[in-house]
């Protein structure tokens, strides 16, 4: 029964970490880039609802209006740092978006010291009283942080197979000089694809603040495990990155109890998901489902 | 040319507008060092500075030190030892304090007395519990709250009277929360009670494996010691509850750090904090002194509520040091630290301050030994710490003993 409980638990915590690095997985694989500002995008995320929240805002419609917000941060980012090196085709474009996106992450987070202060802020949670099956127990917040990840997945899922504009993302992400030739208009590709990527990861921030608690410094060590996630399951792929999300859930919850000295195991829990990464890595560089580059 | 004569000119201005004033110091300064971001216990932090500000201001209210008024310097450390090595050394070499109290965390305040005892400088510390702050020695370093061994093996006691048999303990694994592990492993290993202990990152927040493990172990487990500050130390209690483990009929929860003091508390645990229990260094007006009335007077009018165990000892530190200032006549360090040893002898928020100079055992060394302890346990949400239940000591308590939630 104590199994079935901690499966429980590392798969609700899975589902959430899904979440928030399907947005790192999307940046990359369309923009090619990678996004520092990852963790800081869940922290305004989170901010974002605690706000709303406490504008007595029903909590459904909290998420459901933090939604485009996020999405507009995300393409008014891209738009102002990121799209017009790209189109001068900067020399050592990848670089440069490493640090703009680091000092964004850590420009963000500072703001958010004055505007907020350094307190921790309880979040109220959609659903808050806790599920019991049986022996199996599981809180509401993250009961219902899980679900609402699960369904947002699935719209994504949805989105990228099933609807052109999501093909176009594909497309994009496959080879941006063939899906221009078809007519597909890749700078706003891009710039969608980091406005979902943003949006993804402040959606995750707002279900995680309720049951982390929100202060301006909760998105480093989320955004460290979605780094953790996407390299183990292949950048740019979204079975990927979900396998590696509920792999990393898992093996953090059976790390830390299962190893031989208890006592010293739960302080490496962040350990255990890297550990895995570096094995993973040894054996498939590429990751579990990623690409592997084949040399022209 | 002109060019060059423009530039050079405000060169001149930008350094001498950056230079330390040369006039002669019209303030004495005293700065003081407090957790007041993440990862630190930022409401513990802030409760140290505003009781250290309500010093200061009485202090210049009544003519200031020495002629001089007193000025505090506030420093950031977040919990982190580096920014205490860094914060300390900015104290000292640039704004020049004469004197620094506070500080809430152990492993942070273990970096800070090595600063304080390179440069000279006296340095009260007002909320860090590990032992080996004041066993190493350092004649800079003074302490006038609880030491881990002074306060976990009374604690402990309590515990083995109460007649709990299975204590887990989930420390951070700072040089407090190892601290607190081991004194409870020395001091209940030999009656004959279990304890499981486990140590973790102080950036954990989430101890649902390790809770949902200790719930299902057998022999029961019947107390938790919460051994965290800041977040962590809120989110386990929530947690613990949240899976029917503690509080509960079964299992009691001890809130080890000072967090649980504070309204964030409540905001993050709600109900789950009903029925838990905490040790604070102090209660306001037990016992009343010369200054505990004024003080909770003035830090009521401030912050609408009742003052804490924290707040009273960033005030009874400010207040120490400007003791030793006022008998020494100087600033100088030396004749500070020989101040503070020798002459003080201060009525402070939780009685009589007086150091220590003896070194047995070790951690006794400038510690004010008569520091008040209490064991308390909520009884009602969103309950200040002062309307709490007390359970210990008996001279003080309000109940019988330990009150068993219901379920």
């Amino acid at each position: 029964m104590l199994f079935l409980s901690q499966l429980a638990n590392a798969l609700v915590i899975g589902t959430l970490y899904a979440l928030m690095s399907l947005g790192l997985s999307l940046i990359f694989g369309v923009l090619k880039l990678v996004n520092f500002a990852h963790g800081e995008a869940l922290m305004v995320g989170g901010y974002l609802f605690y706000v709303l929240a406490s504008l007595q805002l029903p909590l459904p419609l909290a998420l459901l209006f933090s939604t485009p917000l996020l999405f507009l941060f995300g393409v008014l980012l891209e738009r102002i740092f990121l799209r017009t090196p790209y189109q001068r085709k900067m020399a050592r474009y990848d670089e440069y978006v490493i640090l703009v996106t680091f000092a964004l992450g850590i420009f963000l987070q500072n703001l958010a010291f004055p505007i907020f202060g350094p307190y921790n802020r309880q979040a109220p949670s959609l659903f808050n009283r806790t599920i019991r099956l049986g022996e199996l127990i599981v809180g509401g917040d993250r009961m219902s942080g899980a679900l609402v990840s699960f369904a947002t997945i699935g719209i994504l899922i949805f989105f990228l197979y099933r609807t052109s504009l999501g093909k176009g993302l594909r497309a994009v992400a496959q080879n941006p000089g063939a899906a221009s030739i078809v007519g597909i208009k890749v700078l706003r590709m891009r710039s969608v694809a980091f406005g979902i990527g943003i949006t993804l990861a402040g959606v995750a921030g707002a279900l995680f603040g309720p049951i982390f608690l929100v202060n301006p410094e909760m998105g480093t060590s989320f955004a460290v495990k979605a780094f953790v996630i996407v390299v183990l399951g292949g950048m740019g792929s979204v079975k990927g990155t979900i396998f590696g999300a509920y792999g990393l859930a898992i093996v953090e919850s059976f790390g830390s109890i299962l190893l031989p000295d208890p006592t010293r195991s739960l302080a490496y829990k962040d350990a255990y998901g890297l550990l895995l990464l570096m094995l993973v890595l040894l054996v498939r560089p590429q990751g579990l489902f990623g690409e592997k580059e084949r040399p022209a | 040319m002109t060019h060059k004569i423009l530039i050079t000119v405000l060169g001149l201005l930008v350094v001498l507008g950056l230079a330390p004033g040369t006039h002669a110091q019209e303030v004495i300064k005293i700065g003081i060092v407090a957790p007041l971001s993440a990862p630190g216990g930022v409401e513990t932090g802030q409760a140290l500075v505003e009781g250290a500000k309500i010093a200061a201001e009485e202090v210049n209210a009544s003519g200031g030190l020495l002629g001089k008024k007193v000025e505090l310097v506030i420093g950031d450390t977040s919990g982190q030892p580096e920014k205490g090595t860094a914060v300390m050394e900015r104290l000292i070499t640039h704004d020049k304090v004469v004197a620094v109290g506070g500080e809430a965390h152990s492993s942070v305040a273990l970096a800070e007395i090595e600063v304080a005892h390179r440069y000279g400088i006296p340095l009260v510390i007002a909320e860090a519990w590990a032992d080996s702050i004041t066993a190493k020695g350092y004649p800079e370093v003074f302490r006038l709250t609880v030491s881990n061994s002074l306060i976990y093996s009374k604690a402990a006691k309590w515990i083995k009277d109460a007649g709990f048999k299975h204590v887990a303990v989930i420390g951070e694994n700072s040089d407090w929360g190892l601290g607190v592990i081991q004194v409870f492993k020395d001091n209940l290993a030999g009656a004959g009670i279990k304890v499981t202990a486990f140590s973790a990152e102080r950036t954990v927040t989430d101890f649902t494996p390790q809770l949902m493990q200790l719930k299902n172990m057998t022999p029961p487990v019947d107390f938790l010691v919460d051994g965290f500050t800041g977040a962590g130390e809120l989110l386990m209690v929530k947690q613990a509850h949240q899976l029917g483990f503690a509080p509960s009929k079964k299992t009691a929860v001890l809130g080890a750090g000072m967090d649980t003091l504070y309204p964030g508390f409540w905001e993050t645990v709600g109900e789950a904090g009903i029925y838990v229990l905490s040790n604070p260094a102090g209660l306001p007006g037990i016992p009343k002194t010369k200054t505990s009335g004024g003080f909770a007077k003035a830090f009521k009018a401030k912050l609408n509520r009742e003052p804490d165990a924290v707040a009273m000892e960033g005030y009874d530190s400010v207040m120490v040091l400007a003791q030793a200032i006022k008998a020494s006549k100087s600033t100088n360090g030396k004749a500070l630290i020989d101040a503070l040893e020798n002459k003080v002898n201060w009525e402070g928020t939780r009685g009589t301050i007086k150091f220590n100079k003896d070194k047995t055992p070790p951690w006794a060394y400038h510690m004010w030994m008569d520091v008040p302890v209490f064991i308390i346990q909520y009884t009602k949400a969103n309950q200040d710490p002062s309307q709490a239940a007390i359970l210990w000591p008996e001279k003080h308590a309000t109940v019988k003993g330990y009150i068993r939630p219901p379920k």
